[in-house]
Order: structure tokens, then sequence, then C-alpha cells
């Protein structure tokens, strides 16, 4: 294997992986296109190698993870639609890079959930903590409960929703798509975002650079009716809309596709 | 060809500045110029979740004054070349997406056979029995080259 024998003593496979334990789990139950495992004595590769050889190999659509206890980096990376639920709290950096599945999280999670997310949808039952939803470019992002500072930081499209409150410099530098907080905001709300909106039904402590009151029409109305009604949210709360002042950025000097995207 | 520019050196370069699916892909694509063959295309199948997901930002946009669909998974515009109906733009726009990505014809999807590093579906989310790529990816080596000493 190349690396083996390093001064480190640390094996590394040829895309430069690292992995002490990388045998598949044999403790995972198969029952037609359903399965489930307990994560609570594997590796974090261990769990991720599982859900794909189940996922990609064995045609599985729906896939329980009991206990991931708080393991960073679960179930990321996964291209194709499915189920995916945990018992339990993932750590930092859960679904990250997903593309098409739908996952359910009944704990709360770490720093960066979803981030950079594709498709799909993430719910999760309780709180996030900060950069939650970070550079997400699609699908639904769900947190019912608070979140930390930075949310949806470099969003570039999809919809994240919490029904708690959220820290400072949320939206940081958001691109597109949609943010709903039921709760309250922090400070610096929408910093240098180039566009997108937020909707706030609690208190904000202050806007950031160039963010802005936007004005409500029709399509807002009915993006939070839909919204609230498909994830059983109840009845939606009313809502302030904040998008960007459009002042801040010189626009003419983005890529030719952003500029493209932002002056539609 | 649509987004090359001559260079001054040779009336046969040319440098392309455009990103264009059509030029990547080395040809136009019927569903491009026949809006009948994306009319029966469902959008909530082809998405994760109860509505239409990540194809909520997708929307009609132009490149070189043509109508068109931006694809991210190759980074280029997918020009369309028939007439829209009025207030459907964005409804067209998505389904023309979704028939380039579900045909394979984007040049991202081409690209995975050959590079992609990990199994993954070929085609995506998108289509329910795409095949498994990646699965025996091998580290390229340079023919002749051998490792420094003490590596």
């Amino acid at each position: 294997m190349p690396g083996s024998g390093s001064r480190s003593g640390v094996s590394y496979d040829a895309r430069g992986l690292v992995e002490p334990h990388a045998d598949m789990p044999t403790n995972i139950e198969v029952d037609g296109g359903r399965a489930r495992f307990d994560a609570s004595a594997l590796t974090i590769r261990q769990i991720n190698m599982a859900l794909r050889k189940l996922i990609y190999n064995d045609g599985v659509t729906d896939v329980t993870v009991l206990n991931p206890s708080s393991k960073h980096s679960l179930a990321v990376g996964i291209l194709k639609r499915c189920r995916i639920h945990f018992e339990g709290s993932p750590g930092w950096f859960a679904c990250g890079l997903i593309d098409g599945p739908e996952v359910t999280i009944n704990g709360r999670v770490g720093w960066s959930v979803a981030e950079n997310m594709m498709s799909g949808v993430v719910t999760i039952e309780r709180s996030a903590g900060s950069l939650t939803g970070a550079a997400i470019r699609g699908g639904d992002l769900i947190v019912k409960g608070d979140v930390g500072a930075r949310t949806g930081i470099d969003q570039k499209g999809g919809t994240i929703i919490v029904t708690g409150d959220v820290g400072i410099n949320t939206g940081f530098m958001m691109q597109r798509g949609r943010q709903i907080i039921c709760g309250n905001a922090g400070m610096n709300l929408g910093d240098s975002m180039y566009d997108g909106a937020i909707y706030v039904a609690g208190k904000v402590r202050s806007l950031g650079v160039d963010c802005v009151p936007g004005e409500w029409d029709d399509a807002d109305t009915e993006l939070i009716e839909r919204k609230f009604r498909i994830h059983g949210l109840g009845d939606p709360p009313e809502f302030q809309k904040f998008v960007c002042g459009k002042q801040l950025h010189n626009y003419d000097a983005l890529e030719p596709s952003e500029r493209k995207l932002v002056i539609h | 060809m649509a987004g090359s520019v001559s260079t001054g050196e040779s009336p046969r370069e040319t440098r392309t500045v455009a990103i264009d699916a059509e030029v990547l892909a080395g040809k136009r694509f019927a569903y491009q110029e026949d809006m009948s063959l994306v009319e029966d295309i469902d959008l909530l199948a082809a998405t994760p979740g109860p509505d239409i997901n990540w194809l909520e930002d997708i929307t009609l946009l132009s490149e070189d004054g043509v109508p068109a669909v931006f694809d991210r998974y190759s980074n280029s515009f997918l020009k369309i070349y028939f007439d829209i109906p009025p207030g459907r733009e964005d409804e067209i726009a998505r389904k023309v997406l979704i028939k380039h990505l579900t045909e394979g014809n984007s040049y991202g999807i081409t690209l995975k056979d050959v590079h992609c590093k990990f199994p993954q579906v070929e085609l995506g989310p998108w289509v329910d029995d795409s095949p498994i790529v990646g699965t025996d990816w091998k580290q390229p080596v340079l023919e002749g080259w051998t490792a420094p000493a003490g590596h």
C-alpha cells in the first residue's frame, strides 16, 4: 500500500485516505430495501463505508444508523436518492456534500451540518451548531431548534429553516437561496450578502452591511406556506423579509455565471 | 463556434471564452430545439422531497442573447432554441435541464467514468437505476517516472 511503512507509521491508501480500521462492519441488519446498524463501536470510515455499500451496491434505500455518538463527517458525499435516519446525535460536518438523500436526525448536530448540500432534505429534531448549511447549494435543511453563528454562510441556493433562534452573522456572504428563521436573529444578519432572501419572525439584533428590509410579495407567501406545509411545521408566523441592498459589491466584476444569476 | 474568438496567430487557433454545454459536448441535443421532448418530464419525481427541491433555484437565464439554463454539474449554459410559452419559462428551463442530466449528456457526467475516485452513481440522483462508477480508480502513473530517492 502506498505510504505504508512511513515514519509516522500511518498507512494511506492511493487516494490519500488514512484509516486504521477499514473493515466492513458485520453488525448490519438488512431487510429488503431497509437496513440498520449500531455505530457506537465503529469508526467514522466504517460507518461511511457501510452507508455507501448499502446504498450504492446493495440496493438499500432506507438506512437507520443507531448511536452515531457525535462522530464527525457521517453520511458525507452520498450522491443518490435514499433515506437515512440517525438515532442520536452526529458530530461535525454531518451530511456534507450530499446530492439526493432525505436525512432525519433525531438528536443534535455539531458544526457545518449539510455543508455544500447539492440536493436533498435534512431534518434535525433538535439544535445545531455554527455554520449550519454552510455553502449549501440546493435542497431543504430544517432545524427544529436553535443554531449557532454564521448559518448559511456563503449559501448559494436551497432553503434553510430554523424554528428557533440564530446566532451572529447569519447569512454572511449569502449569494442565493432562502433562510426562514422563526425565532430571533443575532447581530449582523445578512452581512455582505449578494442575493437571496432571509425571513425572520422574531427580533433582529442588527443588520449587517448591505442587508436591507425587502418588499413582500405573493411568491414569498407561497414559499413560506409551502415549506411549512410539506415539512409539517404548523401554521407559519408572520415574517419580515430581508434582502441585499446591492450597494456593496461590484456586480460587473463577478464571474459570468454569477453575474447572470444575480441580474435575472 | 459559439463562444470562441480568434487569437490572431492562426485562422485555426481559437480560444473558448464561453462555457457552453453544446461546445463541451461537441453537439447540440434534440431537446434544445423541440419542446415536445421535455413536456412529459415529472419534476417532482425527479427531485428529493415533496416539492421540486434544488430545482427551485433553477431559472431561465440567457447566454449570448439566447434563453439558457445553467447546468451546475458542468458549469455550463445549455441553450434553448424553441419558443417558450409565456409564464412557463422556469418550468421549461428545469425540464430541459433534467432531460440533459437524465440522459447523461452533461459534460460533468461524461467525466465521471474516467476520473472519479470514489464509487458514485454515474447519472446522479435523478435516475433510480444509474450504474455505479469510480469503483476501480487507479492512481495515474507517469510513464518512466520514478520516485526520488528517500520517498
